[in-house]
């Protein structure tokens, strides 16, 4: 049985730009253009199953999601859903600081649709869950963010919908809780609830879904098994989806970013302390006597995690006319897992004069490796304590004697 | 275009013990088939309403040292300024009952619609957050508004028994008309919040036109002096203001123990009977794509 269906389903959003100010005020002066977030798309979720969407950065993910929940309406198509349908999108939605918690749940639960009596038969649970028991009856303005988030996802696990949809939720509260919050989300697909997970953290797909749907610019670009699909999403950041065009008006040009794992082969996919190497290749139209290669590590929030630039190294790269490349080589990748794009420049040496960003040129991703935590030193390690023992016993030799 | 929405309950054998509604989705398309199918909807929110009108109330007067009030402090200055300035310096006629009293019942049901109607009109932009995050029938936002400030209206009716004890004026079973009136005000407040609530959605011109046209307003309904004292060339264009049967209504069955004159409240009904369904249905209508253009 499916609990969800799209059919045809196409989304546009009328932008509307002033030209002259950003002020929505002066209407005489705007202008419309039209945004295709979704064209075509067809999906369907049978009843019990996990589907994971992935997609880069304006795939159209958040549109799906919004959509499936109601916020906004197609421009076009069908969308069937099958059952109660709840979305655990921005934990703590609706609360209002001068409310106590107990006021809280009852104000959240109802907005996320629940009956007052279903609130007040799992009131006990929702505040042992959260772990707020103490601070129940006092103003949220007054709670810690951490105290706030577990109320909001507690109130939120509490839904038992027939539909969930997951967006980058379990990145909440400490650690003890994000587990207790995974289990209950395990618990409720053991129970027959079906998910529909968007995220960018592909590990979580890998080990929630069984199914994944490759979304890109607004459309499906493949679905099938998460370690089909995920391949097929790190692939498809690289030049080789785009058309190449050389542009002679431009000074330098990146024209390929290549990643390389130990063997030698070319690869997408690392763990953390992995050695990597990365080839990037330029083409110059003039000739950059003093020039410069950087190599960003973008995460999905556009953060920049790390770069890699040849500037550091103090000799300028003396680019001839024509084309042109460099390897960089790192022994141990720091990066910690996820997904990360990267944009390449040219520029010249020890300054900001830019001659080429180049923007999602490849994109990489990156699984749980050698050690947790947010990032990875480099590290060596030898036994000591014998030395160390010996250096006391000489020690204590030498005051005694 | 139009938000279109069904909401069917399966036989409970294909549905199992728990029955599933079926939602289905499809683009925005004219029809009055909203009209039921939004209501229907509204009715399983009914908890939603109760909740967020409860909010209100509590919201406004926590962390006051008044309180609760300050329901009653309003209606009483403002009553005590009209009766310096229109019964001691002006001399207004006021039909036999202390003009105090009278200006009164003239405040309160204003009152009502003033408050319901500002506070409904930028509900919904005052809430982006949440329409953006959670899907919940959006009518819900101005309604508990007019709900909120319905209960500010009863809390301040304590003013008005307590002036007619002081000053002996007795009620009559022409009170009993006092039931269809305030039906007739919520469900004309109800409708015009709605219209303007959308609208504020696209223009925010609504909010800062608001304070400027109710004070228009206000002078075009009896609240300060009678609808008697209205010049009768002028009384056939002054009654096409649904507010003017309202407050004019309200005082004569309260205080006056008059009937209701049922020309001015008819007026009243059929704007009401125009106004709600037709901002229900533009309000569902602008549903459909509020969170994206809000």
């Amino acid at each position: 049985m499916t609990a969800l269906r799209f059919e045809s389903v196409s989304k546009r959003y009328r932008i509307t730009s002033g030209s002259n100010s950003s002020e929505s005020g002066s209407r005489t002066k705007t202008h419309k253009s039209d945004f295709w977030a979704l064209r075509d798309v067809n999906f369907e979720v049978a009843q019990g199953e996990s589907l994971g969407i992935i997609g880069h950065n304006g795939a159209g993910k958040s549109t799906v999601l919004k959509l499936l929940s109601n916020i906004s309406t197609p421009t076009k198509g069908k969308i069937t859903i099958n059952g109660r349908i709840s979305a655990l999108l921005e934990v703590g939605s609706g609360f209002h600081p001068e409310l106590t918690g107990r006021e809280n749940v009852y104000l959240s639960g109802s907005i996320l649709g629940m009956r007052r009596a279903e609130i007040t038969s799992k009131l006990e649970s929702i505040i042992e869950f959260a772990g707020v028991r103490p601070f129940i009856d006092i103003p949220v303005k007054r709670f810690s963010s951490g105290m706030f988030v577990r109320l909001g996802f507690s109130i939120a696990a509490h839904l038992d919908p027939d539909i969930l949809l997951l967006d980058e939720v379990l990145a909440v509260g400490d650690y003890a809780f994000q587990e207790k919050c995974k289990q209950r989300i395990a618990e409720m697909h053991r129970q027959g609830t079906t998910m529909v997970f968007i995220s960018h953290d592909l590990n979580a797909v890998r080990s929630v879904c069984q199914r994944a749907l490759l979304l890109q610019r607004g459309e499906v670009l493949a679905e099938g098994s998460p370690d089909e699909v995920i391949r097929r999403y790190t692939e498809t950041a690289g030049f080789h989806q785009r058309p190449q065009i050389t542009d002679e008006r431009r000074v330098a040009e990146v024209t390929g970013v290549q990643f390389f794992d130990a063997n030698g082969n070319r690869a997408n996919g690392f763990k953390t302390g992995d050695p990597v190497s990365v080839r990037i290749d330029y083409l110059a139209h003039r000739h950059i006597p003093e020039g410069s290669l950087s190599l960003y590590f973008l995460t999905s929030d556009a953060g920049i995690a790390a770069q890699w630039t040849t500037s550091l190294c103090g000799r300028p790269i003396d680019m001839q006319i024509g084309p042109g490349s460099v390897e960089f080589t790192c022994d141990e990748l720091g990066l910690q897992p996820g997904v990360y794009q990267i944009d390449a420049t040219i520029e010249k040496n020890g300054t900001a004069e830019e001659y080429e960003w180049q923007h999602a040129c490849a994109s990489i991703h990156v699984d749980v490796g050698k050690t947790r935590g947010s990032f990875y030193m480099p590290h060596t390690w030898r036994e000591t304590s014998h030395e160390y023992g010996n250096m006391l016993e000489s020690l204590a030799q030498g005051i005694n004697g | 275009m139009e938000l279109e929405q069904e909401i069917l309950i399966p036989p409970a054998d294909v549905a199992g013990p728990s029955t599933r509604p079926v939602k289905v989705i499809r683009p925005p398309s004219f029809s009055p088939g909203i009209l039921i199918s939004g209501l229907a909807e509204l009715f399983w929110y009914r908890d939603l309403l109760y909740t967020l009108t409860l909010h209100r109330v509590r919201v406004r007067y926590k962390q006051s040292a008044l309180g609760l009030g300050w329901a009653l402090v309003q209606p009483l200055a403002m009553m005590l300024v009209y009766t310096i300035i229109f019964s001691i310096f002006a001399r207004f006629p006021s039909k036999g009952v202390p003009y105090s009293l009278f200006v009164l019942c003239g405040i309160l049901p204003w009152n009502f619609f003033q408050t319901a109607l500002s506070t409904s009109a930028t509900g919904l932009v005052s809430h982006t957050s949440l329409i953006t995050k959670v899907y919940f029938p959006r009518e819900i936002l101005p309604f508990s508004y007019v709900m909120a400030a319905f209960f500010d209206f009863l809390v301040a009716c304590i003013i008005l028994i307590a002036m007619m004890a002081w000053y002996h004026v007795g009620l009559t079973m022409q009170v009993l008309y006092i039931v269809p009136i305030l039906l007739v005000e919520v469900a004309f407040i109800s409708g015009v919040g709605l219209l303007f609530s959308a609208f504020q959605v696209r223009f925010r011109d609504i909010g800062i036109a608001m304070p400027l046209l109710l004070q228009l307003w206000m002078f075009c309904a009896p609240v300060v002096y009678s609808y008697s004292d209205v010049p009768k060339r002028f009384r056939s264009l002054y009654m096409l203001d649904p507010m003017a049967g309202i407050v004019e209504n309200f005082r004569r069955v309260v205080i006056q123990g008059w009937g209701a004159d049922l020309r001015l409240l008819g007026v009243s009904v059929a704007a009401a009977a125009i106004v709600l369904p037709l901002g229900y249905m533009y309000f569902k209508h602008r549903e459909a794509t509020m969170a994206d253009v809000i």
